[in-house]
C-alpha cells in the first residue's frame, strides 16, 4: 500500500455507523407514502364510487400498490449496495410485476365505474392527472435519490428505475383514490404514462447524482 | 476466511487502522488480480487497486455487518475500474475534440492567409497599367504564350514579352511595399 493512501487513511479514520439494511431504510419512507396516498385525495376530493368499489377495491387496492412500490423502493436501494446487487432475472421480474400492477388494478376496478375521456386525445383535458401523479410522486422520489445516493449504487441507472418505480406506484396509489376516471386512454395516457414518467425520472437522478469519475 | 473478514470489518468500522492494514494484506492482491484481468495493464491496476482501497474507505458505512466482505470489496473494485474506464474515455473524447478544433483552426488560418494574399495580388494587378495587365493575365493566369498573345492584340512578340514583364515587375514591387512574402512566392 503506498504510504499516501495509508497516511488519508489513518488521518480519516474514526468510528463509523453501518447504513441500515435497505429494507429497513424503504420504512423510512412510510410515513411518506401514506401522505401521498391519502393526502392526493384530500386536497383534491375522494372519487365519488369509493362506495360502490367496496373497502377492498379501493383502500385495500390501493395500500397493496403503495406497498409494493415500497418493495420495489428497498429493491432499488439494495441495488445501490456494493456486492448486493440484483440479478438480471430479478430486475426483469421486479419491472415487470411493477409495471403490471396498475393495469390489474384498473382491470379489476374499472368494470365499476366507467367515465372519463373514450378517445386518444385526453391531452385535450390538460393531462391533470398525469401531472398529478408527478408532482404527488416527487418528494418520495428525492428522498429515495438520497437514501440511495448515501450508498455506492455501481449500476445507477438500474436502481434509479427500480424506485422511480416503486414511487410512482405510490403516487398511482393515492392518484386512484381521487381519480374516478376510468376509460382506458385516460388510464394508459394518464395514470400508466406517469408511473413510466416516474421510474425514468429515477434513473435520470440516480445517474446524474453518480456521475462517472466523482468521489463518493 | 469470510467470517474473519467480517470480523477484521467489524474492527475497522469501529475505527481501528490495524484492521484496516490486515484487510489490506489479505485482499490487496486479489483486487490487484481482479483489477489487472480488467485492465490488463499493470500499472493502471496498482493505481486502481489502491483507489479501490480509497473508495472502500469512503463507502465503508455501505458494508452490512455479518454479511460476506469479498463481494462488497469487488464490487467497489468494478465500480473504481467502471470510473476510470468512463472518465478515461471522456478525457480521450474531450482531447480528441480539442485536436480537431485545433486542426480546424490552423485551416482557417490557412485559408485566411490564402484569402488576404489573394486579395494582396488582386490589389497590386489593378495598380498594373491596363497593356500590361492583360499580357500578365492573358501569359500567367490563361496559359497563353507569347506568340499567341501578339497575334491576339495586334502587336509583336518581343511587346507582349515587354508588356508581361513590365505588368510582373510592378506587382512585385508593389508586393513587397507591402511586405507579403507568400504573394511575392506566388509570382516567382
Amino acid at each position: 500500500m503506498s504510504v499516501e493512501v495509508r497516511d488519508i487513511i489513518a488521518r480519516d479514520l474514526r468510528p463509523v455507523r453501518p447504513l441500515w439494511p435497505p429494507s429497513r431504510r424503504a420504512v423510512v419512507l412510510i410515513p411518506i407514502a401514506v401522505a401521498i396516498v391519502i393526502g392526493v385525495p384530500a386536497l383534491n376530493f375522494f372519487r365519488t364510487d369509493l362506495d360502490a368499489l367496496g373497502f377492498f377495491r379501493a383502500w385495500g387496492l390501493s395500500i397493496a400498490e403503495s406497498a409494493s412500490g415500497l418493495a420495489i423502493v428497498a429493491l432499488g436501494l439494495r441495488e445501490s449496495i456494493p456486492g448486493r446487487a440484483l440479478t438480471r432475472r430479478a430486475l426483469v421480474l421486479a419491472s415487470l410485476i411493477g409495471l403490471a400492477l396498475p393495469l390489474v388494478i384498473y382491470a379489476v376496478t374499472t368494470d365499476t365505474f366507467t367515465v372519463g375521456p373514450r378517445t386518444w386525445s385526453v391531452w385535450r383535458f390538460g393531462l391533470a392527472c398525469f401531472r398529478t401523479s408527478l408532482f404527488a410522486s416527487a418528494p418520495i422520489l428525492v428522498v429515495a435519490a438520497f437514501l440511495s445516493g448515501r450508498a455506492l449504487p455501481i449500476r445507477p441507472v438500474m436502481a434509479g428505475l427500480l424506485y422511480g418505480l416503486g414511487c410512482g406506484l405510490v403516487a398511482d396509489a393515492g392518484l386512484r383514490l381521487y381519480c374516478e376516471f376510468t376509460t382506458l386512454p385516460h388510464m394508459l395516457l394518464e395514470h400508466f404514462s406517469a408511473v413510466v414518467v416516474s421510474m425514468l425520472a429515477g434513473a435520470v437522478m440516480s445517474s446524474v447524482i453518480v456521475q462517472p469519475g466523482k468521489k463518493q | 476466511m469470510e467470517p474473519e473478514l467480517a470480523a477484521l470489518m467489524q474492527a475497522y468500522l469501529e475505527g481501528r487502522l490495524e484492521a484496516f492494514d490486515a484487510l489490506y494484506a489479505e485482499l490487496a492482491g486479489r483486487v490487484r488480480g481482479y483489477l489487472l484481468s480488467l485492465t490488463r495493464n499493470g500499472s493502471l491496476a496498482d493505481d486502481l487497486t489502491q483507489e479501490t482501497f480509497l473508495q472502500m474507505h469512503r463507502s465503508r458505512r455501505t458494508y452490512e455487518p455479518g454479511r460476506p466482505v469479498t463481494p462488497w470489496v469487488f464490487a467497489i473494485a468494478r465500480h473504481v475500474y467502471l470510473m476510470n474506464r468512463r472518465s478515461t474515455s471522456r478525457r480521450r473524447r474531450f482531447e480528441e475534440t480539442v485536436a480537431a478544433d485545433m486542426r480546424a483552426d490552423e485551416f482557417a488560418r490557412d485559408d485566411a492567409r490564402a484569402w488576404a494574399a489573394a486579395d494582396e495580388v488582386r490589389r497590386a494587378l489593378g495598380a498594373v497599367p491596363a497593356d500590361q495587365r492583360h499580357a500578365v493575365l492573358l501569359h500567367h493566369v490563361e496559359g497563353w504564350t507569347f506568340g499567341e498573345i501578339a497575334a491576339r492584340l495586334g502587336i509583336r512578340v518581343n511587346a507582349a514579352k515587354t508588356r508581361a514583364f513590365r505588368g510582373i515587375r510592378k506587382m512585385r514591387e508593389r508586393l513587397s511595399r507591402q511586405s507579403a512574402p507568400g504573394a511575392k512566392a506566388d509570382l516567382r
